[in-house]
């Protein structure tokens, strides 16, 4: 606590500390910010909101608010969300004041109860108003507290992640598992706290330590890239004469980074290394080394280091990232576009950007006028520009106008999984535009992966066998009703998917192949046969069609060289008591079959 | 621990399940107590295809063990193979802390860690990690770096990973005997420890154990592994091919093999061969040493393939060693011989004691080298018992979660 009044009136760096501030919402919120103002916040100035009066007296940060005063009378929510709702917009005025003028929020709260779901999205829809550069840090219930509040936390979720800059959620279960099971409840709780204290902590320094390659909002922002995504944080600090190694090792077994698995699946993951003036080059490069280890070769690394006195003779590692979360990993692909464009300039290079300053990015990317603000918000976040007007006065139903809208992707995939079921026609046409840009790029992952099989066809015919066995049911189902929509349609989807079955080919040995495509049967079907329907798009192929166009010619020539083979299976035989057993290829010869009679 | 220890081997191979006990006296001497085997069934290229029916076999092996041997079998060493086995090569570095100066076990711990820290498929796990030579700032081909002073220490390791399900479903099918799985060892590994001596292994030496199923090889080169892998053809593939070419029975085909068959075109007595129980059916001995050289050749071929793009081969100044069942094979050394260019011999285990007839045959490589890799395994951990071995065992399983 003595920690905290000096930071409150310490000697912060007046150029970070403009513009920064942590708001805890809720009960969990508030928890979250005791644990950061025990821990001693350097930089930020805490904030606490909350309904229960009781509660707020025993925060420690500086600032409170209470929610709802005449509403509750100082009394909680009780799980209702609405209530929470209701005692924010009670003390509207106050948290606008309070958030007004900050470059940087950092809201941290627990979805699920009344305060959290319901008085949050409240609050980032004010910072939003006010142009305040917004990250949210929210704590998903434990799935053993309900369906019910589930859901609330859900449908928060939904409502701030269109508010703020960047969402990171966190999920109680899996925080559960992080977390040695005899540990006391208090225990468990003050660790997950813990976490996100430091993964705040940790944003901050890394956004407003001053640094030799900075990291920049953007950076940031291209590290949690992907909506609705699944956020891992690794943060690590050691003293010491092996400190760079220990502290990447330490990082890396941060639980939300699952001991650096899960960095192979981040598109982009931001790396900090800090330490004082003794930090070598060699350091900074061993843990980069390290981290390269870690993360895929197609990943982009996003690195910034800088020196920091405080942190004298140790050094700290931060890696953040994110990787799409179980919900999103379907609806991703059409997102990802429109969160690119939504991202900020960012500007010039790293070192330029050194000197100006995050805040003046936050900025940036936050135009200042309220007004326009909301458009802007209501752009980003693709609202449909006739309700962006309405986003300041009518706020629910416009909610539940839009929680639709990325639900909808979800459904179509849901669909297409399901693909022998004719599709809607109705409902498709609405999504060809986007569609439509998607589909010229598949024709050319088509004749790779189509390589890639020819290669591959040798190798596992049992894959093949599934696959064509696909095909032959799709073919039967497909020359019932006409294809050409649920041609475009059935593009869209399969784009992710398709792109781990790429990856699958190339990347990996026969034997896992198999079981890979095996799995992916459908989305595998869907990407060999969209081409040639999309060209031919309306009169259904039949396989004996008479080849006239080349391109044409190409596509179901290729089919019938995949059902031959299939055929050549059986009498191809001469493999006797091998012909069950995997197959042994080497350089694209089944060995299983006699030397003798391939030789000859 | 008692003066003596009891070590078990356990081979379930694609043509025979064999169980081994051994006794390693405490002045290191290896006696050979007992032999169980039992023809296998339902093991494909090194790997069980149907579980019910290998352990069916292995409680046959297993208690005709345990009877010769008079000693009740609890844990066993694994023997695996198979071709999703496959193996790389590592380095790893790190740089000794300034201080200290002094390279420690903990360093070597460490190097041995990020050098195991390679991308394997996710689907795979270790089976070994071997460690070549260590290089102490720069300096090269250092044994034993504990206590030099220096600033960075790499290590070169040998990895050697396979597809964990697979090879848990070669334990499961072991536990549910029921035996506990000691510790897996993968098959040439094995072997080597005790068809290779040290003079070989320094000198350069490529092991190849032709078995039923899989042909299994690890190469060495200056006392390290360089290289080991899987082949997933065996003498069974040529049984299978002598009957799809003359149309007989696999079981009439593997008799031919056996008793006529060469794998040499070279020394053979032309003439007619008759194939017994097929009422005046003949077939050239040529043709027949055709097929078996075709089969020979590539696969051999395809051990030394890998092995020649490395450059390995002019190092291994010991030449080849074929062990294995199959490399009873008449004229297979005359082949190898060929293709590597290196002297070839064949061996079987030696420097046992016991019922020895026995294990100078080829077939019985694998196994008795697990007893052997037991022995020094526990010479290089003298103090962890078993019950560590097992906590350790645990913790591996259930420690993930933390």
């Amino acid at each position: 606590m003595i920690e905290f009044d000096q930071a409150d009136s310490g000697e912060i760096p007046a150029e970070a500390s403009a513009g920064v501030k942590v708001i805890g919402v809720g009960g969990a919120g508030a928890n979250v910010l005791d644990r950061m103002a025990l821990e001693g916040s350097d930089d930020a100035r805490l904030l606490t909101l909350n309904t229960d009066v009781r509660a707020l007296t025993t925060s420690v940060s500086s600032d409170k608010i209470q929610l709802g005063a005449t509403l509750l009378k100082g009394m909680g929510t009780g799980g209702d969300p609405s209530l929470g709702r209701q005692a924010a917009l009670e003390a509207v005025d106050e948290i606008r004041e309070a958030v007004r003028g900050n470059g940087m929020l950092f809201l941290c709260v627990g979805l699920g109860g009344g305060t959290g779901s319901g008085a949050a999205p409240e609050v980032c829809r004010i910072a939003r108003e006010e142009g305040v550069f917004l990250v949210v840090f929210a704590t998903m219930p434990f799935s053993f507290e309900g369906e019910r509040r589930m859901d609330q936390a859900k449908e928060a979720l939904d409502t701030i992640s269109r508010y703020a800059n960047a969402v990171i959620t966190f999920d109680n279960d899996r925080m559960g598992e992080l977390i040695v099971p005899k540990d006391g409840v208090a225990q468990a709780f003050a660790a997950a706290d813990k976490i996100i204290s430091q993964s705040i902590r940790a944003t901050m320094n890394v956004v407003f330590r001053p640094g030799i390659i900075r990291i920049g909002m953007d950076d940031l922002l291209a590290a949690l890239d992907a909506n609705d995504s699944r956020c891992l944080f690794g943060y690590g600090i050691a003293k010491g004469d092996n400190r760079s190694l220990e502290a990447i090792e330490q990082a890396l077994k941060c639980p939300l980074l699952d001991r650096g698995k899960l960095l192979n699946e981040a598109k982009s993951v931001l790396v900090q290394v800090a330490g004082g003036d003794s930090m070598t080059l060699y350091e900074v490069q061993l843990v980069m080394e390290e981290i390269t280890k870690h993360v895929g070769s197609e990943t982009q690394i996003l690195f910034g280091t800088g020196t920091d006195q405080r942190l004298s003779n140790s050094l700290s590692v931060t890696v953040i990232s994110s990787i799409p979360g179980p919900d999103a990993a379907k609806r991703q692909e059409p997102e990802t576009t429109t969160a690119e464009d939504s991202q900020p300039v960012s500007i010039g290079g790293p070192g330029l950007a050194a000197s100006s300053g995050a805040a003046s990015i936050g900025v940036e990317s936050a135009p200042v006028s309220p007004l326009a603000q909301s458009i802007e918000a209501a752009e980003e976040d693709e609202i449909p520009p006739s309700l962006s007007g309405e986003v300041d006065a009518v706020s629910e139903p416009e909610q539940e106008d839009e929680s639709e809208e990325p639900v909808n992707p979800v459904d179509e995939d849901a669909d297409e999984s399901v693909i022998f079921e004719p599709l809607d026609e109705e409902e498709k046409p609405a999504y060809s535009p986007d569609t439509i840009p998607v589909v010229p790029v598949l024709p050319e992952q088509q004749t790779e992966t189509g390589e890639a099989e020819s290669d591959e066809d040798l190798r596992n015919p049992i894959a093949r066998a599934m696959e064509s066995a696909n095909e032959e049911h799709d073919e039967s189902d497909l020359s019932g009703p006409v294809a050409s929509d649920s041609d475009s349609s059935g593009s869209s989807g399969p784009v992710p998917t398709e792109a781990s079955g790429v990856e699958a080919v190339t990347d990996s040995s026969q034997k896992i192949t198999l079981s890979r495509m095996v799995s992916s049967g459908n989305t595998g079907k869907i990407k060999t046969r969209t081409p040639d329907e999309g060209e031919s798009s309306g009169p259904v192929l039949p396989p004996t069609t008479p080849p006239a166009m080349p391109k044409d010619d190409a596509e179901p020539s290729d089919e019938a060289r995949q059902q031959q083979e299939m055929l050549q299976l059986e009498p191809a035989a001469g493999k006797g008591r091998f012909a069950k057993t995997d197959p042994t290829i080497v350089d694209g010869e089944d060995l299983d079959v006699p030397t003798f009679l391939r030789k000859k | 621990m008692a003066s003596s220890n009891i070590y078990v081997g356990l081979e379930i191979g694609t043509s025979k399940v064999c169980i081994v006990v051994g006794e390693v006296r405490n002045d290191g001497a290896i006696k050979i107590l007992g032999v169980g085997q039992h023809p296998s069934a339902g093991v494909r290229k090194g790997e069980i295809v149907d579980s019910d029916t290998v352990q069916t076999c292995l409680h046959d092996a297993l208690s005709r063990a345990e009877e010769r041997s008079s000693v009740e079998v609890n844990t066993v060493f694994l023997a695996v193979t198979g071709s999703h086995v496959k193996s790389l090569n590592n380095r790893g570095t790190i740089r000794v802390a300034d201080e200290q100066m002094e390279i420690t076990t903990e360093d070597l711990e460490e190097v041995k860690k990020i050098a195991r820290d390679v991308p394997i498929p996710k689907e795979n796990g270790y089976i070994h990690s071997i460690i070549q030579h260590y290089f102490v700032d720069g300096q090269d081909k250092v044994l034993n770096p504990l206590g030099m002073l220096g600033q960075k220490l790499e290590a070169d390791y040998h990895i050697i990973h396979g597809v964990k399900t697979r090879i848990q479903n070669t334990i499961r099918c072991v536990r549910d005997v029921p035996l506990e799985v000691e510790d897996i060892v993968f098959s040439p590994v094995a072997a080597a420890q005790v068809v290779l001596n040290r003079e070989a292994k320094n000198e350069g030496a490529l092991l190849i154990d032709v078995g039923g199923g899989t042909t299994d090889y690890i190469c060495f080169v200056d006392g390290a592994v360089v290289a080991s892998g899987c082949v997933a053809i065996g003498g069974d593939h040529i049984t299978n091919d002598i009957a799809l070419v003359l149309k007989i029975p696999l079981a009439r085909a593997e008799k031919l093999k056996v008793t006529h068959g060469s794998a040499s075109l070279k020394n053979f007595e032309p003439g007619e061969i008759a194939i017994e129980g097929e009422s005046g059916k003949t077939v050239e001995q040529e043709l027949l040493n055709q097929i078996m050289n075709a089969r020979a050749t590539e696969l051999l071929s395809v051990v030394a393939e890998p092995l020649e793009k490395d450059g390995l081969l002019p190092r291994l100044g010991k030449g080849v060693f074929l062990t294995g069942g199959s490399s009873l094979m008449k004229g297979l050394d005359e082949v190898a011989s060929e293709i590597f260019g290196i002297p070839v011999q064949q061996s079987g285990s030696a420097s046992m004691s016991g019922p020895s007839a026995l294990f100078e045959n080829p077939q019985y490589a694998t196994p008795v080298g697990l007893i052997r890799y037991a022995q020094l395994l526990d010479e290089q951990r003298p103090k962890r018992g078993a019950l560590s071995k097992l906590g350790q065992r645990f913790e591996k399983i259930f420690g993930g979660g933390k």
